[in-house]
């Protein structure tokens, strides 16, 4: 019983989206593309900083939540 | 000699100094308060610490510099890891490792594979940071030398001894609470330095248009995909794997409190990216690449071009603060290794607290006085070296730790064996030099991953209470406060 719901760990979810987002960056990594002078596929590592933030802010959150629960 | 930088950077160190003195009273009553600072540090003070300890004089120097020499998007390659740290670590192991109870990563390999996995990870652990302190050394070297206006050596011996002294007299108390004072100064610092910059030249889209016109490639993608993908790789699992940052987690009051103190340093973590972004863009824009001999003298060029003396001299003391958190950090868990996982487990049981507290203090000289000796004559730029400690600790620690807390099927040969293969991979590699720079745990990692899955099918599974303590770590029942 336990181990399913291990997959259901917030956690685990996260770390789910987080590597399927640092895949979509690293796999097309479009090096040739620019945007104000700097490859975009230095740009989208640098937007990450912002979407792990938020993810990290929706693990607490989520954590929070279930703890209550 | 650089006067007001060097009386500030003087007043700062002694006020250090002060703090560790004064909080070494409170250290010395416990053995538990000297180790976790008595687990009564609030989310404010612990983001702070967390922080502090993470952004070190790799983050700041190491990343503005090979910004400008290798390309802004490196610079990005470190953030895209970096600023995922704590987010990752929260994901896969925080919690979890916080409800074993235990507060050193060794304890956790002990009280999940027994005895053998833990005394390889405490001399891994101890190796790796001792390792590590010659970057921190290095690049307070290099700022001593510039604004001492004395040579290299005597500075790396003058500031390595200064700040162990403070780390060895106050445990964690004294980090923990310069911390918050250093991660504030440095925070600040950035940020000030940004504005000036960019009110310098004229706004964000002119400063990169500047940055171009100077540095041509500094848009660019100049390196194999394969070293981008590495460092990320290095830096994203840091959280996991490096002993000292794990420590902080446990410094926090309660479950909550770690995991907002962790969601906030995250967040200021990020801004020194942001900052980093820009302030490499300055640097890039001032044209002097060329010129410098060791790239890593970047953002001090940055900070004089961009700053007066007196904002250059908080700026340094930020810097040798980055520097020190960290060192300190990784002092201690190279004294919790030695003091408490091996003399007192193994070899004097009944040893007091107090002998266990001064055996800690002696190893913390005794590892800062190899760190300094490797200094002298480091064998590659700070990136390199810290990239390395990272890569390498993953190598030899992600997998056992990850499955140990994640697969209940995981056994002692297997971590043994993924441990063990995983470290021996990445040195042959860092030896050999087949590929990119610091792309070797894209090798080594997952041969340790495939040891330990592999090696654990072949043997005996764990014992049934084995299995049951790790069901434990993912049942809210258990958590120990």
């Amino acid at each position: 019983m336990r181990s399913k719901s291990k997959l259901k760990d917030p956690g685990i979810i996260l770390l789910v989206v987080f590597i399927f987002l640092a895949a979509i960056v690293l796999v097309w990594w479009p090096t040739d593309i620019y945007w104000m002078g700097i490859s975009l596929a230095g740009w989208l590592m640098f937007f990450s900083y912002f979407v792990w933030f938020l993810l990290a802010v929706a693990y607490v959150y989520w954590i929070e939540k279930v703890e209550k629960g | 000699m650089q006067l007001t930088e060097t009386i500030i950077i003087g007043i700062y160190l002694v006020l250090m100094v002060l703090m560790g003195i004064y909080f070494t009273r409170r250290a010395h009553s416990s053995e538990n308060d000297y180790w976790t600072a008595g687990k009564s540090i609030n989310t404010f003070v612990g983001a702070f610490a967390l922080f502090a300890a993470l952004a070190s004089s790799s983050s700041l120097m190491g990343a503005v510099g090979s910004g400008v020499a290798l390309g802004v998007p490196f610079l990005f390659a470190y953030g895209f890891g970096a600023v995922a740290i704590l987010p990752f670590t929260l994901f896969l192991v925080a919690g979890q490792i916080r409800r074993s109870g235990v507060s050193t990563l060794p304890e956790f390999f002990k009280q999940r594979f027994g005895k053998s996995v833990q005394i390889i990870a405490v001399f891994i652990v101890v190796v790796g940071m001792t390792f590590y302190m010659v970057p921190q050394l290095t690049a307070s070297g290099l700022i001593g030398s510039y604004v001492l206006g004395i040579d290299y050596t005597t500075a790396v011996i003058v500031l390595g001894l200064g700040f162990t002294i403070y780390a060895a007299l106050g445990g964690m108390w004294a980090i923990t609470y310069t911390d918050l004072v250093q991660g504030a100064i440095m925070l600040i610092g950035m940020l000030i330095l940004s504005v000036l910059i960019l009110t310098q030249h004229n706004g964000f889209a002119s400063l990169i248009q500047d940055a171009l016109a100077v540095t041509p490639t500094f848009g660019e993608i100049t390196q194999p995909w394969m070293s981008y993908f590495g460092l990320f790789l290095a830096f994203l699992w840091f959280g996991i794997v490096s002993p000292s940052a794990v420590m902080r987690n446990f410094a926090s009051r309660d479950a909550r409190t770690a995991r907002r103190s962790a969601m906030w340093a995250c967040l200021l973590y990020l801004s020194v990216f942001v900052f980093g972004f820009i302030v490499a863009s300055g640097g890039a824009a001032l044209g002097i690449a060329d010129s410098l001999t060791n790239m890593d003298m970047m953002f001090v060029s940055v900070i004089e071009h961009y700053m007066s003396p007196i904002l250059a001299g908080i700026m340094f003391a930020g810097l040798i603060a980055a520097i020190m958190s960290s060192a300190d950090a990784m002092l201690l868990a190279i004294s919790a290794g030695v003091a408490r996982d091996i003399y007192k487990e193994y070899i004097n049981k009944e040893a007091s607290e107090k002998t266990v507290t001064r055996l800690g203090f002696i190893i913390m000289i005794v590892a800062s006085t190899i760190g300094i000796l490797i200094a002298i004559e480091p064998p590659q730029l700070i990136a390199i070296m810290v990239g390395w400690v990272g890569g390498g600790l993953l190598s030899a620690f992600g997998f056992p730790l990850v499955l140990g807390i994640w697969w209940k099927r995981a056994n002692t040969p297997g971590a043994l064996a993924g441990m063990l293969g995983g470290a021996i991979t990445f040195l042959v590699l860092v030896i050999t030099k087949p590929f990119s720079l610091v792309s070797e745990p894209i090798i080594a990692a997952p041969v340790s991953l495939i040891l330990v899955i592999v090696v654990s099918l072949l043997t005996q599974p764990p014992s049934v209470a084995v299995q049951e303590r790790v069901e434990s770590y993912h049942s809210d029942a258990k958590i120990i406060e």
